[in-house]
């Protein structure tokens, strides 16, 4: 029996590794993937992060108001000419919003009704309506100021202007933060085990019904389920390997890449990196062992790659609809595959405690699943149906 | 030795097997002769235990498929219609995948797979991936794969389908070889000129039954036609015009 799981484990396992263009789908995906939406991402925050510091407006009509130019420089506020077309090159996203001064700004400013007009495009989200939103705040400073000052020259006392002061506690450490950006990590790391061994568990069993050798291969002296067992077992060993790429891809990212951003917002501890791995590791064997289960039923490779992305796409679908559900941590997550994973990893990340109940309860699911998937797949390929219909 | 006693089998309404028997022997070639559709594939498939047992039974030297499975299995090397191969491996891989397979120690390995190789003439490709070869080559490929565990029993299922003058010529010597080793081989053709040409024993199966069985000159005298071609439409109870292209 074991000599027979072992035989076909080695097998598959050479057979596969030869496989080139599988090789390289999978390490692009788990080893590169990850890693640039990672520096991508960081890159977007970073960015939004400077605009909303950045303090240059696009002013036209400087000349028409003093009083403005004057606070707005007073809050170091860089004022700048905006191009000839900037309503075109708004409307094509490459200018700021732009704020215009009619004419008359003085005049009406004396009466107490003057007017600016501000021209933006919010329908781009690149990061054009942070600026957006720092003019706002700068425009109701400065409403701010002049309202207060008119009401003292009038001897009431501006107090009388707020009725509540508005004290902020911002209780999120930096931490969460982090987490909040880095929820990439466990989602790709999801995403990755997920589909890293689809082609291989495919391959071993669509695979040969395809090849037309399943037939003499079960006509040799040896049971389903060693073969079966074989073959899980060298799924397994390429969902260990594929979430040890994953892994490792995030660790040199997080490690070497020259942003120093990313370095400030993130760093994990071997101890985190400990929990990832513990979480993935049976779940990418478990996941294998369901599309293999899935791919026995299609007689070519295309069939059951067909199959099995109901089933990707299904798992994928889990991280939106926590996302969206605003699901809170709860215990019977625990017992669904993928729920588990996300929930288990954004709390690692997010350096919640994470208890002896977090990992033994997945994996506990996982090796029945996998087990489960074993059983089944060794039974229908006693079925005559599944040995011999070929396409 | 293979003995198949009144085996039956249905798929759904229709029945592909009804009742067939016969003993191929140990040191001769017998040869299932039918026309497609006939049952032979599914007879074999019972033989070589893919396919349940409805009734009846098969014995592989003494070794009952149904409930001895794997003893009849390792006695057996069977030769199905499925021939596929492993592509991203060489020749000598698929063919020592299923010597491990069957517990094949390495030096027989080495000296069977030497062997075989000469027979078939496949020495070169041995070490070649099999992505790439044709079918002639994979066809010796199969047959080395099955043969590998140098079984007493040989059954091959149609083997000259879509093969070229000269592979079927080197299957065709090594089918006497066999033989002469003592082995015993059965084949399932519905060529007529190959059975007549190799077989010691020819069972004709037609509509999931045997209609005649014996040598080719017994099934002449039984039939009372003068060629072998006349006497297999006859026994087989096949409309010319309907029948095979023989």
């Amino acid at each position: 029996m074991w000599r027979t799981v072992r035989i076909v484990w080695k097998k598959e396992l050479t057979d596969h590794l030869r496989d080139r263009r599988t090789a390289a789908m999978i390490f692009l995906l788990s080893v590169a993937m990850g890693p640039l939406m990672l520096v991508g991402l960081t890159y977007f925050v970073s960015n939004i992060e400077e605009k909303a510091d950045k303090k240059e407006f696009y002013l036209l009509g400087q000349e028409y108001a003093p009083q403005l130019v004057n606070f707005l420089q007073r809050q170091d506020v860089k004022l700048k000419l905006p191009a000839g077309d900037f309503r075109e090159l708004i409307k094509s996203g490459k200018h700021d919003p732009v704020l215009v001064i009619p004419k008359d700004f003085t005049q009406k400013f004396l009466e107490g009704r003057a007017e600016v007009e501000m021209i933006y495009d919010d329908t781009r989200s690149d990061g054009g309506n942070v600026s957006i939103n720092a003019m706002r705040r700068q425009l109701s400073a400065f409403n701010a100021e002049v309202g207060a000052q008119r009401l003292v020259a009038r001897g009431v006392s501006p107090l009388l202007m707020r009725a509540v002061d508005i004290n902020e506690t911002n209780l999120g450490t930096v931490a969460q933060k982090a987490a909040m950006l880095l929820f990439i990590i466990p989602m790709m790391a999801l995403v990755v085990g997920v589909t890293g061994c689809t082609a291989v568990a495919i391959d071993m069993t669509a695979g040969e019904r395809e090849r037309g050798s399943l037939e003499p291969l079960l006509m040799n002296p040896v049971t389903r389920e060693a073969l079966v067992l074989g073959k899980w077992l060298a799924v397994t060993c390429y969902g260990l390997a594929v979430v040890g790429l994953i892994l490792l891809g995030f660790f040199l990212t997080l490690t070497f890449a020259p942003m120093p951003k990313l370095a400030a917002l993130v760093s994990l501890s071997p101890a985190q990196y400990a929990g990832f791995a513990v979480t993935l590791a049976s779940f990418a064997p478990a996941i294998g062992s369901l599309q293999m289960l899935i791919a026995i039923y299609g007689r070519t490779f295309k069939e059951a790659q067909t199959y099995v992305s109901y089933l990707v796409m299904l798992v994928a679908m889990v991280p939106s609809i926590t996302m969206f559900a605003q699901l809170k941590d709860a215990t019977w997550q625990l017992f669904v595959p993928m729920l588990a994973q996300q929930m288990v990893m954004t709390r690692i990340l997010r350096g919640e405690t994470v208890g002896m109940l977090h990992y033994a309860l997945p994996l506990a699911i996982n090796l029945a699943v996998m087990a489960v998937a074993v059983v089944l797949i060794s039974q229908l390929l006693k079925k005559e149906r599944i040995i011999f219909a070929r396409s | 030795m293979i003995e198949v006693r009144e085996l039956r089998k249905h798929f759904g309404a229709v029945t592909a097997v009804d009742g067939v028997s016969f003993t191929a022997r140990d040191g001769a070639v017998t040869g299932l002769l039918g026309p497609n559709g006939a049952g032979k594939t599914t007879t074999i498939r019972m033989i070589g235990t893919l396919v349940a047992i409805e009734s009846g039974s098969v014995a592989i030297d003494g070794h009952d498929c149904t409930r001895d499975a794997q003893a009849a299995r390792a006695a057996t090397g069977l030769l199905t219609d499925a021939r596929g191969l492993y592509t991203r491996m060489t020749a000598r891989e698929n063919i020592r995948y299923y010597a491990d397979l069957r517990g094949v120690a390495a030096e027989r390995f080495g000296a069977t797979l030497a062997r075989l190789a000469e027979w078939l003439d496949m020495g070169e490709i041995l070490d070649r991936r099999v992505d790439g070869f044709s079918q002639g080559e994979r066809m010796k490929v199969a047959i080395a794969r099955a043969l590998i565990h140098e079984p007493a029993n040989v059954i091959l299922d149609e083997p000259t389908n879509g093969l070229d003058v000269m592979t079927t010529r080197a299957l065709r010597e090594l089918i006497k070889r066999l033989r002469s080793e003592g082995r015993c081989v059965l084949f399932s053709s519905h060529i007529m000129q190959e059975v007549a040409a190799l077989c010691d024993e020819i069972v004709i199966v037609a509509h999931g039954k045997v209609s005649a069985q014996g040598s080719a000159e017994q099934l002449l005298a039984q039939s009372g036609k003068s060629t072998l071609e006349d006497a297999f439409v006859a026994l087989a109870g096949i409309e010319g015009e309907h029948g095979e292209k023989l």
